[in-house]
């Protein structure tokens, strides 16, 4: 490129047909580096490695929708279909009408809540997209097994989502010709992100009045010493069960250092013989004797002495 | 236990001698000598004073476990409450949370991997490297899938940056709430991370002129996804494989993730399976239910990346309280998505005086940076504060700046400066004032 000009006004002035062809050339270069078609510094594999991704593996992976419609599946699901799918697969955790169990998302409701001192961030209330919700469902839901609905049943769920949200009617068919025409009640409420939106200056003396500073808020430090809380016994047997893997079973999975093996009935009968309350005791004591050692807490002093009685129960519970 | 308890252990072995399994195995631990002094160890310290001068400690004058004890290694058992923690009642389960970097025992810039913060959507995800893909598509002129053994045979580099929640501090907005720094600034976390540099992917690929959005996704069962804008991925944008000098912890998204220095550490997409080149935004619901800031008119504002300055005292802290009059090291973190930090202050009275704290750190861009500052506590209440300042000027707001624009609301990006209450008696509790 940087030879066109030379060649068009060389030391002779003239401008010959070759030199032509070269600025044309160089037109041509320039259209597809702005038209997008080709990089500035093309690298396009350079290091040559990786395998070409084949349309049919593309297809496999690439899952997701843009608002304006683009990634959607042929298919369709009607508002009737995804209200049985609904109390299937999604209402032990939304409720049956989106209203959400426990911590679970709540899917509807909460229409005019966003200035609220408690807003509702439901899908009719807060979402922007219905793409988001078609592509969220068949991302991720339902939450114990991703991507397992098909194309129709995605469909049905997305329509009767809507269906709780009061944005279509109960007959309504959801497909991909139809899709586009729904929008979310929320969707022009979204703005960019505004900061820096506020300044601070770097006052380092008599910045604020002595007078004017009040405590309102205070939570005070939890001291980390205290015994766990009461819990009741399927809790203190899971409780058990899992500090059992993480901290003993090393020893009474193998019986080292003369441990009594978990499951191995004859090796606690002796021990149970002495009693429950000698033999947590001595878990969480320390033990050496007749029939090995063992530190105490088994050398893991930072479990609670409940913590320590727990997973003796699970322990004997499990070898008898 | 007693100190002289190896003539008995001793004695039970002889006893017990015999050609059972167990005898053997003891017998066994006997002439490991290591191991039965380890035990030895554990059962010395519980006499308290033995191990103090005059006396010699039980430690130094045995044996101790011999090589590859722990073949990968472990902090001292005397360690052990430092680890993560989860607060149960702001997630509905454990498969969809978060916990949080115990910043009050952490020391330096860099968290150590077991440490830092996790967050999962759908759970933690046990990947095979040798079957994990990247797939890269979209508008790009040969779309590829790259094997974990391509993506070490490319250029690779380092930087040391923080990674940190959007929501780290969000339960706060409304008022004081939680009871220490592992909670209230938790999701935080610095790091080495290695890798290569999305823009040599792109290149590879052939993206086109007039892509400018990418769609990162991760191969967990949330299939994680955010849209990136291609300013960012060609500016600073990293697929790391390393951290810290090793393979990526599962938790962070081992066998590979996105690192987007300085922004949401939502935006850094773990597991990451596909990078789809686009020319419009995706609007995942991570970046519209989500990780959007909702202000006190109802609107909303979206695609906030930038995790702006912000810092807090580590000691004293709940978790670090005061134990007695006298002289103390106050220490802290500081961080601003926006580059390096340039100043900390600190504020003994909640906010009356600043003092500028020295910066005990490497100072690097988009890094956690330490900050110190010696303090003779005469025993009374203190109020204390810290107050960073990056490289372009912004001063770390208070609270009521924040709420005067963004309302008690918008969950994400509190970066307000923070009080701790020292107690008379050296307690430290988590407040907010006037």
């Amino acid at each position: 490129m940087y030879n066109c000009p030379d060649s068009i006004t060389d030391s002779q002035g003239r401008v010959g047909s070759v030199s032509l062809f070269k600025l044309a050339a160089a037109f041509v270069v320039l259209f597809l580096l702005t038209s997008g078609i080709v990089n500035a510094t093309d690298r396009t594999g350079y290091y040559g490695l990786g395998t070409p991704a084949s349309p049919e593996e593309i297809r496999g992976w690439d899952i997701d929708i843009r608002p304006d419609g683009k990634g959607l599946p042929e298919g369709q699901g009607s508002v009737e279909d995804g209200e049985f799918l609904y109390e299937q697969q999604c209402a032990e955790c939304h409720g049956s009408f989106g209203e959400g169990v426990g911590r679970f998302p709540v899917l509807a409701g909460g229409e005019g809540t966003l200035t609220d001192s408690r807003p509702s961030k439901t899908i009719g209330s807060y979402w922007a997209h219905t793409s988001t919700l078609w592509d969220y469902i068949r991302r991720t839901m339902p939450f114990t097994a991703p991507e397992s609905l098909t194309s129709d049943e995605v469909y049905a769920v997305t329509a009767y989502v809507l269906y709780l949200n009061d944005l279509i009617e109960d007959d309504f068919v959801l497909s991909r010709d139809n899709f586009t025409s729904i929008e979310l009640p929320n969707n022009l409420n979204f703005i960019p992100d505004q900061r820096p939106d506020v300044a601070n200056g770097r006052c380092m003396q008599d910045c604020k009045d002595p007078a004017s500073i009040r405590i309102v808020s205070s939570v005070m430090p939890v001291v980390r010493a205290v015994a766990t809380p009461v819990i009741d016994n399927r809790a203190a047997q899971a409780a058990g069960e899992k500090i059992y893997g993480q901290y003993c079973s090393l020893c009474h999975k193998s019986g080292m250092g003369g441990a009594p093996i978990v499951g191995e009935v004859s090796d606690w009968q002796d021990r149970e013989a002495g009693g429950m309350v000698a033999l947590k005791k001595r878990a969480i004591d320390g033990y050496t004797g007749q029939y090995g050692f063992m530190p105490p807490k088994g050398g893991f002093t930072h479990l609670t002495d409940q913590e320590i009685e727990e997973v003796v129960e699970y322990m004997v519970d499990s070898s008898q | 236990m007693k100190h002289d308890a190896t003539p008995e252990n001793a004695k039970s072995v002889k006893v017990s001698a015999g050609n059972d399994r167990r005898s053997f195995m003891l017998a066994g631990l006997g002439l490991a000598g290591g191991a039965a002094a380890g035990s030895m160890g554990l059962l010395a310290d519980a006499k308290a004073g033995s191990n103090l001068p005059p006396d010699v400690p039980i430690w130094t004058k045995s044996l101790g476990s011999g090589v590859v004890a722990h073949p990968y290694g472990q902090p001292s058992r005397y360690e052990a409450q430092v680890e993560r923690r989860t607060v149960d009642w702001l997630t509905a389960d454990r498969m969809a949370s978060i916990s949080f970097t115990p910043l009050a025992d952490l020391k330096g810039i860099i968290t150590p991997s077991g440490l830092v913060f996790e967050r999962y959507h759908s759970g933690l995800p046990e990947i095979d490297p040798g079957q994990h893909r990247l797939m890269i598509h979209g508008m790009v002129k040969q779309p590829l899938l790259l094997t974990m053994d391509d993506l070490m045979r490319m250029p690779s580099v380092s930087v040391i940056r923080f990674l940190e929640c959007p929501a780290n501090g969000g339960m706060e907005w409304r008022g004081a709430q939680m009871t220490g720094v592992q909670f209230t600034h938790g999701m935080l976390a610095c790091c080495e991370w290695t890798g290569v540099l999305l823009s040599t992917l792109l290149e590879e690929v052939g993206f086109s002129r007039d892509a400018s959005w990418i769609l990162a996704e991760g191969a967990d069962g949330a299939h994680m996804s955010r849209s990136i804008p291609m300013e960012k991925a060609l500016d600073d944008t990293l697929v790391v494989y390393a951290q810290n000098g090793e393979a990526l912890r599962p938790e962070q998204g081992y066998p590979l993730r996105l690192i987007n220095p300085g922004w949401e550490g939502n935006t850094c997409i773990k597991w990451l399976r596909r990078l789809e080149i686009g020319d419009k935004p995706w609007y995942q619901r991570e970046e519209t239910s989500k990780y959007t800031d909702l202000m006190p008119d109802g609107k909303a504002r979206e695609f906030t990346f930038v995790q702006e300055c912000n810092s807090v005292i580590t000691s004293p802290s709940p978790e670090k309280p005061l134990k007695g009059k006298g002289k103390y090291w106050i220490e802290g973190l500081a961080w601003s998505g926006r580059g390096k930090i340039k100043h900390v202050d600190v504020s003994l009275d909640g906010g009356i005086s600043w003092r500028e704290a020295g910066i005990t750190s490497i100072v690097l861009p988009r890094a956690l940076t330490r900050f110190g500052l010696e303090f003779d506590w005469d025993g009374s209440p203190a109020l204390l504060q810290s107050r960073a300042v990056d490289e372009t000027g912004y001063v770390q707001p208070t609270y009521q700046q924040l709420r005067d624009v963004r309302g008690t609301n918008s969950i994400y990006h509190k970066n307000a400066i923070h009080t701790w209450n020292l107690q008379p008696g050296g307690t430290v509790a988590n407040v907010q004032l006037s």
